[in-house]
């Protein structure tokens, strides 16, 4: 199959039910997506498919055909860290950080639907697990590239 | 992690043969050529000591010998040194040494940190020898905080008397600053990397003295952590993100019973032909078995196809471990470790006693990343890959499993998604070396799925803790007793480590800790235990034995406050006026709280205050009754004497951390049995906080001037108390088993 993932055409020759992660995982060693926990629970697998947060443990790779595939390695990608991952240095978000692909994943599709959440709507939409428990750092930093994202299309604007 | 003894070695016949250990002594921080250190893997440049790598254009590496699980070490042990080497962080690179005499983590078997001016305690010395080079127990700062500013400090002064040597003036003419030694006359300037080579031929005679805090540049101000920039862009390396050339894939199934034996399996030539599939396995003893495939999801799924012919005890329920705890506590009580006055006298005398019979489930680590080692055994060496908490144990574990020497193994440290007691445990290395073996020259990544990591692991305990206490008219504590029965965590665990060093159940000292140790004034107090045998393997959890004896003594000290009717954070303060630093820190959480001020309708609040792992922790919580048995978890107050502090946004980031994790187990944690079988198998049946539930957390550090006490852990066990104690509060109904969840309590 063919899968565009940040912007690359990528042919695999996989069985048509093995989920997305374990082709970005195992078959492209591209190791940023994390496999937590195999049942669309934790949100560790999280990319995004034409922009909107998936969660590719349970996804079959067939079903990411002709979509544009975009995970943690494509964000900031041309050696500028992105808003999001600017703010979460500044507010030292990471504790083991095995999340934290996800989690950002999951970040940048909310902010490109809603650009300026609150904290109720980030409770509502990032329902991934941290299990060092990052949440406060998590939600101040949103807030924070929520900010930096405004301030930049109103320069640009 | 529980503590380990002297009196592990005691019994234990010529373990320690005399004279292995003499000669290990305080010069190990002083010069490179301590006792058994090579420095291997430190890369280019000259060694100063165990710790410190100059390179000639002046490029500092520090070896880094614990594991990076979130807790910050792999910036905190470099703060240590460059603090007295006088380096700017950003000038720091770090590197994790293979397991050395000279980074044994003596305070693992020592109760006090090391004194860097004395030769090592008899324990130390053992520590150094195994070596014993391993993270937990909260102990990386506490036993780093002198000999890592001395390893950094001796290096400086080497580097100084080489200057003052090439300009022949003396050492006082000569000065550190930013990587450089300078000429206060001539302002002449060596870098270090120009003085190394030289500098790492000196020998100090003793190590020099060290800063004190009021002159520190880098200690006790906020560092940006190391390792976030490759956390936040996915390049950071986990155990489970090893890639190498030729690796295969292989998922473990565990036997289905704990204590439970696969003697063959109906189906293997069919699961030999699935897609991918390279070998299957039967783990040694019958533990389990392993598929090997060429990825993780082939070999998942034929594990999980694998027809099971096997043996194992299909009766063990929930129901009756509760009820052999009730008998064990009733009649089989094995050690009293707390017995001063006459508790059982003055109880059985008294007119009103208040009783408060208490338990706490198994529970799970859950750590994000699920368990996995990779292992490659080549040519009679050996390599393996892991995020572990301890490359001692990887070591050992390597060796145990393939036959191969110590010497032709090399340990390669990763990131830990989570650690939390789990990776320190051996099992998935002497499984991962097993099937290494049996793979030889394909190194071969051994995963757990979710399911697996999380239905046969090394849980915190069930335990339960019955109290009786009378307590007079005035307040006062005339007399408490706690009578518990649990699985030893001590025992479990240092059989699977390391055997030499496990007590019978009757010493464990993590039984107790949080239990037998409390600050209050009691005029009577009668702690005592039982064991239960049970085939499920127990092991460290977060915060260990205070996880559980924090959540029955705080929820026990409240129902007597409130069986006076005295105030919660009164009625404590009342018996810690002979504990300066527990007051000190009680009062600072009822000021940031503003406890004495009544909250608005429909919001209560509890308090809870323990030590552990040598630090203090007070909490108050508030909580909103959103409806009958809903509630909103608003707020955390948390303030922390841990002594002086290192990195005062990491003290904030893991009380943060600490109170989620106790959290999680409060509201939602539980492990139950049902016919022989872990109920609970995945995140959806074993939950834990998100975002949505998740309360602010506002952290006050107390600023003194004490030796450094552990962050990682001592948030963890005041998080259930203060919270139940706020339930009671709220609805008047006092919560004495756990998790809140099957009280029919909802969070939102």
């Amino acid at each position: 199959m063919e899968l565009k993932i940040n912007g690359k055409i990528q042919n695999v020759d996989v069985e048509e039910g093995m989920p997305l992660l374990w082709v970005l995982r195992d078959e492209l060693n591209m190791t940023g997506t994390k496999y937590g926990c195999g049942v669309s629970s934790c949100g560790s697998c999280t990319v995004m498919l034409d922009g909107v947060a998936t969660r590719t443990c349970t996804l079959p790779a067939v079903a990411a055909e002709g979509k544009e595939i975009t995970t943690i390695e494509g964000i900031g990608a041309d050696g500028k860290m992105s808003e999001i991952q600017q703010a979460w240095v500044e507010h030292q978000v990471p504790q083991c950080g095995y999340c934290q692909s996800g989690m950002i994943v999951a970040a940048e599709a909310l902010l490109n639907e809603i650009p300026n959440p609150t904290d109720e709507e980030i409770n509502t939409k990032i329902t991934n697990i941290c299990r060092c428990g990052t949440y406060n750092r998590i939600r101040a930093a949103i807030h924070t590239a929520a900010k930096m994202r405004t301030e930049k299309s109103d320069l640009l604007g | 992690m529980g503590k380990w003894t002297r009196r592990a070695f005691i019994g234990t016949g010529g373990l320690i043969g005399v004279g292995l250990v003499v000669g290990i002594g305080g010069n190990i921080y002083l010069n490179k050529n301590a006792k058994k250190y090579s420095g291997k893997g430190m890369g280019d440049g000259n060694s100063m000591n165990a710790w410190i790598r100059i390179s000639p254009d002046n490029k500092i590496t520090i070896a880094v010998p614990r594991s990076e699980m979130g807790q910050g070490v792999y910036t905190s042990v470099p703060m240590l040194v460059a603090e007295e080497l006088e380096v700017d962080m950003k000038d720091i690179k770090i590197m994790q040494p293979q397991p050395e005499p000279a980074y044994a983590n003596t305070l693992l078997v020592n109760p006090n940190p090391r004194d860097i001016y004395s030769s090592l305690t008899f324990m130390e010395k053992i520590a150094h020898f195994l070596p014993l080079v391993a993270t937990g127990g909260s102990t990386t700062i506490t036993d780093g905080f002198d000999h890592l500013r001395a390893a950094g400090a001796s290096a400086r002064v080497m580097l100084t008397r080489e200057a003052a040597s090439r300009w022949s003036v003396s050492e006082a003419d000569c000065y550190a600053e930013n990587s450089h030694i300078i000429n206060r006359k001539t302002k002449e300037k060596f870098t270090y990397g120009e003085l190394a080579e030289g500098a790492g031929e000196i020998e100090l005679a003793e190590i020099p003295k060290l800063k004190d805090k009021k002159d520190w540049k880098i200690l006790g101000k906020n560092v940006q952590r190391l390792d976030i920039p490759e956390k936040v862009n996915g390049t950071a390396e986990f155990g489970l993100d090893v890639r190498l050339d030729g690796m295969l894939f292989a998922a473990i199934r565990h036997a289905t019973y704990h204590d439970g034996v696969v003697t063959a399996i109906a189906n293997q030539p069919e699961i030999e032909k699935m897609p991918g599939v390279k070998k299957v396995l039967i783990l040694p003893k019958g533990v389990g078995a392993v598929v090997v495939a060429n990825n993780t999801w082939r070999a998942k799924n034929a594990a999980l196809a694998l027809d099971f012919e096997e043996t194992g005890n299909n009766t063990l329920s929930s129901e009756n471990i509760n009820r052999l705890a009730e008998d064990v506590i009733a009649n089989e009580l094995i050690a009293t470790p707390l017995d001063k006055g006459n508790a059982t006298d003055v109880l059985d005398k008294a007119e009103k006693v208040i009783e408060g019979k208490y338990d706490v489930p198994y529970l799970a680590h859950a750590c994000m990343e699920p368990i996995n080692c990779t292992v490659l055994v080549k040519e009679g060496k050996a390599e393996i890959w892991a995020g572990h908490q301890g490359t001692s144990i990887m070591l050992d574990g390597v060796n145990a499993s393939t036959g191969i020497d110590k010497e032709n193994i090399t340990v390669n440290m990763k990131y830990l998604g989570g650690g939390f007691g789990r990776r320190a445990e051996v099992d998935m290395i002497l499984h991962a070396g097993f099937v290494a073996k049996e793979m030889e020259g394909t190194p071969v990544q051994l995963v757990y799925t979710r399911e697996e990591a999380m239905r046969h692991e090394m849980y915190r305990p069930f335990v339960k803790s019955h109290f009786r206490a009378v307590v007079n008219a005035n307040g006062d504590i005339e007399a408490w007793e706690n009578k518990m029965a649990l699985q030893s965590v001590g025992y479990s665990s240092l059989m699977r480590i390391k055997p030499a060093f496990a007590e019978p159940p009757a010493k464990d000292p993590s039984t107790i800790e949080g239990a037998a140790n409390l600050p209050y004034t009691m005029v009577n107090a009668k702690v005592a235990f039982g064991q239960l045998d049970l085939p499920i393997q127990v092991g460290n959890w977060r915060s260990v034995g205070s996880s559980q004896n924090a959540f029955f003594t705080e929820s026990f000290m409240d129902e007597l406050a409130h069986s006076v009717g005295q105030d919660p954070y009164e009625f404590r303060k009342s018996k810690i006026q002979h504990e300066p630093r527990f007051l000190k820190v009680l009062e600072k959480a009822a000021e940031i709280s503003n406890w004495k001020t009544p909250l608005a309708e429909g919001r209560f609040r509890g308090i809870a205050i323990h030590e552990s792992f040598r630090s203090i922790v007070c909490q108050v919580v508030e909580i909103t009754k959103v409806d009958e048995k809903k509630f909103s978890v608003d707020k955390y107050y948390n303030v922390i004497d841990c002594g002086r502090v290192v990195n005062p946004d990491t003290v904030e980031a893991q009380m943060q951390s600490g109170i989620m994790y106790g959290l999680s187990a409060a509201l939602y944690g539980q492990i139950t049995f049902k016919d022989g079988e872990v109920e609970q198998y995945n995140f959806p049946q074993y939950e834990v906080v998100r975002m949505n539930v998740a309360p602010t957390v506002q952290v006050h550090i107390m600023d003194n001037d004490e030796f450094p006490g552990g962050v990682g852990e001592p948030a963890t066990p005041p998080a259930a108390p203060a919270l139940g104690n706020a339930i009671f509060a709220a609805t008047g109904e006092r919560i004495r088993s756990l998790p809140l969840m099957k009280h029919g309590y909802t969070f939102v």
